[in-house]
């Protein structure tokens, strides 16, 4: 018999909370997992457990994971392999918290197991990033089953109040507040990269496949103004590879006219999060990335996940009409960011762009400061939780 | 006892959730990006009427209830209920809250054929047919020299006072067909 709305009966006080995530074809999902993860940990005194499929493709992101290990603890986090064939599990082992990160379906046995729990979980499915109206709607409300008492929450990041908010960890700002020049040069002494010259625009790049690389490579190459453009390693660094003409390696330099290109290694999210405010403009991909630039207070170039039939343009322009809300577009942002897209002249927007680099940048500490009233993802859905399961807030 | 794919969920419909069969008021889908298609449905438990918001991903499979259908007319407003009649002169009795989506085009000379929804010998929801016709009580002068319909302006209906979007020509006292089931107008009939 599954009882609803007591407290935990953990046998330590933490809340324990395990989380599954599916690495797709990317690191995307992990790695906002990996983030919530910690914050719930190190802001939130729970215990989490990580149930990931690709500890290979983990280990890329977080170094200290071994792929082969089935279970290890990394950063407080208990970090486990989640197999094809789960095994059976105690229904006293079921954490107080489930977490199904972008509608992976968690094993049938464990959700067995959860129905027979004593206390029923709280179940949440943790959706992708929107900033389209409908979330608001559908934010927090629960799914509940046929025949059974256990209840699935949608959980939706988002943008407004009325959303889950972004992730965000404890003193992020700060720090970032903090990152001054000596920081930067520190940083950049790091990568193995020489800091910017003064008349240097310093660019990063995470993309996907995007046909409007390749001219921007040659418009960048052929103009006057020096770029430094720093490649993520994987795609980005392949697709610039395939420009050049020959590979460009992790710590490799290659110049083609004022253009200035290096290689780096993966960067763990604490890395790549100096890289973002270390760059003059961002270009980034897909959800993590995005919100981390938005933190980081830098111009940004937007590529969004692209879906078939376009189904991905609607998510965008909802982005934009809250982004540029109380900005006068004159700058050109959209346009930049729909040429990013494929839909747009992606030399003329881009000009206009980093003409007004300055105000696009003072609009992005005015938007972060928006963005931080949510509250941060992490905190909003542990007050989602105690409130559901009837516990005070900590 | 049926299969319903929640993203296939329409007014009307009646599902087992927790053990008690609620009436779907309103079912709303929303679709994009990377997201799951989800479905946010407004619905009434059957046991206790009450009221909540639900949200199911689209494919997912719930449990339908086999619900006994009749033709109906409406037949007459008795405060906080509609009153239906069969072709036997038999009435049905349907709460406000039940017809949320409808009442704005219910009027008392109504003559369509309305498909009444049976839960254990219970009346619980009404379907409207497809497209019905209705007169425009007021709407703003036509806009001369626009006769493509892809200008709209606002009209109120007669009796309702329900405001929808109709096409520039459309005048007072026209009758137009309107999709029930989007709520929208869709051609002038005189």
């Amino acid at each position: 018999m599954v009882v609803v709305n007591t407290p935990s009966d953990s046998p330590d006080d933490r809340m324990r909370w395990d989380i599954f995530c599916k690495v797709i074809d990317n690191l995307g999902d992990i790695g906002v997992c990996w983030r919530l993860a910690r914050q719930l940990a190190s802001e939130h005194s729970a215990a989490v457990r990580l149930w990931v499929d690709n500890l290979d493709r983990f280990s890329n992101l977080c170094s200290a994971v071994t792929p082969q290990s089935t279970t290890q603890h990394v950063d407080s986090i208990e970090v486990c392999r989640w197999p094809a064939l789960f095994p059976d599990i105690e229904p006293a082992d079921i954490a107080d918290v489930v977490i199904e990160a972008f509608g992976c379906d968690i094993p049938a046995n464990y959700l067995t197991a959860m129905n027979q729990r004593q206390v029923a979980p709280i179940w949440i499915n943790l959706e992708y990033l929107s900033a389209e109206d409908w979330v608001e709607e559908c934010h927090g409300l629960a799914s509940p089953q046929s025949h059974s008492p256990l209840k699935k929450y949608f959980y939706f990041p988002g943008f407004t109040p009325q959303t889950g908010g972004l992730l965000r960890e404890k003193g992020l700002l700060e720090e970032r507040a903090a990152f001054d020049e000596v920081a930067r040069k520190e940083f950049w002494k790091t990568l193995g990269i020489p800091a910017p010259a003064t008349e240097e625009l310093r660019v990063s790049l995470f993309c996907y496949e995007n046909s409007a690389l390749r001219g921007l490579l040659n418009d960048w190459a052929a103009g006057c103004e020096p770029i430094g453009l720093v490649v993520t390693s994987g795609l980005a660094a392949r697709r610039v590879s395939d420009w050049i003409g020959e590979p460009l390696s992790e710590r490799g330099i290659v110049r083609r006219g004022s253009l200035t290109m290096y290689g780096i290694p993966f960067l763990s999210q604490w890395q790549y999060d100096r890289l973002l405010w270390s760059c003059d403009v961002n270009f980034v991909r897909g959800e993590d990335s995005f919100v981390r630039a938005q933190w980081a207070q830098r111009p940004f170039v937007w590529q969004i996940y692209p879906q078939a039939e376009q189904a991905h343009l609607a998510k965008l322009d909802a982005f934009l009409s809250r982004y540029l809300n109380s900005f006068p577009d004159l700058c050109g942002v959209r346009d930049c960011f729909y040429s990013w897209n494929g839909f747009g002249k992606m030399a003329e927007s881009w000009r206009k762009f980093t003409e007004n680099r300055q105000l696009v940048e003072q609009h992005g500490k005015v938007w972060a400061r928006q963005l931080d009233q949510t509250g941060d993802l992490a905190n909003n859905l542990d007050r989602f939780v105690r409130g559901n399961l009837g516990i005070p807030l900590l | 006892m049926s299969v319903k794919i929640a993203g296939e969920l329409q007014s009307g419909n009646v599902i087992i959730v927790e053990n008690s069969p609620v009436v779907v008021l309103k079912a709303q889908y929303n679709k994009s990006g990377r997201n799951a298609a989800v479905v946010k449905v407004r619905a009434k438990n059957l046991m206790t009427n009450r009221i909540s918001e639900l949200i199911f991903k689209a494919d997912e499979k719930l449990e339908g209830v086999m619900l006994e259908r009749k033709e109906c007319t409406y037949s007459y407003y008795s405060a906080p209920n509609h009153v239906f009649v069969d072709a036997d002169f038999n009435e049905y009795e349907i709460d406000e809250e039940s017809l949320s989506d409808i009442t704005k085009f219910l009027t008392s000379d109504m003559t369509d054929v309305c498909e009444v929804t049976f839960y254990e010998g219970r009346s619980i929801s009404v379907v409207l047919p497809k497209t019905i016709i209705r007169e425009v009580e007021y709407t703003e002068p036509v806009a001369r020299g626009d006769t493509s319909g892809k200008i709209t302006k606002a009209a109120i209906l007669k009796e309702t006072k329900h405001e929808l979007q109709v096409s520039a020509f459309v005048e007072i006292g026209d009758k137009i067909e309107i999709d029930t089931e989007t709520g929208e107008f869709k051609r002038r009939c005189t």
